[in-house]
């Protein structure tokens, strides 16, 4: 498996034989395009054609973000990994209902149970009273799963996620990072912007795995498929931002790590996490991804990064009808 | 998923040597569910092919088969197969009788040779009448697979370690 590379400087990104170049105001650096797998661009740069070719030829992802740090969108080379059975067995599953429904519903379960897991880990380390909050949780899991339809179904999902994220404040202690509530576009405080980072930190890592299989994200079951966007990521991230994401976010603020001086205004209104603050989350966000667990049926350690690969997998099969999709669960 | 192919698969050499190993990846490559390159396994398969062997034809293209090399020897044609190792041995003598026997339906009577680099071993491989039969069978087999709906359950094996669909299957 190949590297994520952050850029966070501004220049030049130029090919030059067989490596990538970042030309700036640092000066020069060369980066082995054999083992990158994909790059997250904040900084200002320049490319050409030339050098999007070579990213196909060696694919390898862009991932651009804007001067706030929002993501931009994806340089997606073209397929590699091509399967006609897969990509008709894909299709099937979205235009079928019954079972566009079925795998829609395992995604906001396996979700929940998640933030439930989460949520737990919280409750006992720091003796936070959460129960009230995992039983509610329950019962929108339950509920979940008598849903008929797609957007019953997101509405569930959304008020779950409400009701997990009023344990928040009372994870972290408030404070300058009070959340009382979510807010997206923008982010109206810290802790929803560091959550906005993050989710689609997630997202793209989400995409890049995705493509070391034969499914196609733009073939989404929960979220609505929209042929010109990803979609799949989002369905499959939605098992994972509680357990990578929110965790993450709480460990950084327990420990100081962010503080309220790595955010910025922005002009139009909203928060942002800061060119000061980013380098500190992509750290901690790059080790977390790095960091291993071990896998029960593979029996050896396994990242964050494949475990999310291996969702993708695990959706391929459910489509092949070789085993049906169980969402990763954290054990604890 | 209708499972039918408008045209047979292709019957080359790989799916022949996956029918030994696994029946679940015969299906999974038949249906270009093909295991991600960068594993490093193959990956080394075909550094093995680069580095070795480089004084005779490389890589050679006859019908639905691929050759690793191709030379003659004293009025015979000798058809070469490079593999990693002799771990898979009888997959490898399958494959290659399964190449011989494509000659010689095409008129041309070769002999095989199997060639283990990095163990510095080789074996001959002669297509028997015996051979021939149990290809034939195999070739049935093989259509009877990858026609299936869906992939024969995984089951682990001694090849699941080294195999290039691990994640896949054991996920
Ligand atoms: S991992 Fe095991 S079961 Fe799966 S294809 Fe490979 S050998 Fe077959």
């Amino acid at each position: 498996m190949g590297k994520t590379l952050y850029v966070l400087s501004s220049g030049e990104l130029k090919r030059k034989e067989n490596t990538i170049i970042i030309e700036g105001l640092e000066g020069r650096k060369f980066i082995p395009v054999e083992t990158t797998d994909e790059m997250l661009i904040f900084g200002e740069v320049d490319l050409n054609k030339r050098f999007l070719e070579f990213c196909t030829a060696n694919k390898v992802m862009l991932h651009f973000f804007n001067h706030y740090g929002y993501y931009q969108g994806t340089f997606y080379p073209r397929e590699h990994m091509n399967s006609g059975a897969v990509i008709l067995a894909q299709a099937k599953h979205c235009l079928d209902d019954c079972r566009r429904l079925l795998i829609a519903k395992k995604f906001v379960t396996g979700a929940i149970e998640n933030m439930k897991k989460a949520l737990q880990y919280y409750s006992r380390r720091g003796n936070i009273e959460l129960d009230s909050i995992i039983e509610k949780l329950t019962v929108f899991s339950n509920y979940a799963k008598e849903q008929i339809g797609i957007s019953e179904l997101m509405g569930i999902e959304g008020n779950a996620r409400d009701c997990y994220y009023t344990a928040f404040d009372l994870i972290t202690g408030g404070g300058s990072f009070s959340m009382k509530k979510r807010s997206r576009r923008p982010p109206q405080n810290r802790i929803n912007a560091l959550i906005s980072f993050l989710n689609s930190m997630c997202y793209v890592t989400t995409l890049a795995q995705i493509y070391k299989t034969h499914i196609d994200p733009r073939i989404g079951f929960l979220h609505e498929t929209n042929f010109r966007r990803f979609s799949l990521n989002l369905d499959i991230a939605e098992i994972f931002k509680p357990i990578i994401v929110d965790r993450l976010i709480f460990s950084l603020l327990n420990k100081k790590e962010i503080q309220a001086k790595h955010f910025g205004a922005q002009s139009g209104g909203g928060i942002f996490l800061s060119e000061k603050g980013r380098p500190i989350v992509l750290k901690a966000w790059e080790e977390r991804l790095n960091s291993t667990i071990e896998h029960p049926r593979l029996k050896r350690n396994v990242s964050y990064r494949s475990l999310i690969r291996m969702e993708a997998y695990k959706i391929e099969k459910h489509i092949l009808h070789d085993e049906e999709y169980q969402p990763f669960a954290m054990r604890w | 998923m209708t499972a039918s192919f408008s045209e047979s698969p292709r019957l080359g050499g790989t799916l022949v040597w996956y029918f030994t190993i696994c029946k679940r990846e015969v299906w999974l490559m038949a249906r270009g569910v093909e295991p991600d390159r960068d594993d490093e396994f193959l990956a080394l398969g075909r550094l093995i092919d680069k580095t070795t062997y480089n004084r005779d034809r490389h890589c050679i293209d006859f019908g639905n088969s691929k050759f690793d090399i191709m030379r003659e020897e004293k009025g015979t044609l000798v058809v070469g197969e490079i593999k990693k190792s002799s771990r898979s041995i009888d997959a490898a003598r399958l494959q290659l009788a399964h190449y011989l026997y494509e000659l010689q339906k095409n008129g041309v009577e070769a002999r095989g040779e199997l060639l283990f680099p990095k163990e510095k071993k080789r074996e001959e491989v002669l297509l028997s009448e015996e051979l021939k039969t149990h290809l034939d069978q195999v070739y049935q087999e093989i259509i009877a697979i990858t026609s299936l709906e869906s992939p024969p359950c995984a089951k682990k094996c001694k090849y699941c370690r080294n195999c290039a669909y691990n994640e896949l299957c054991w996920s």
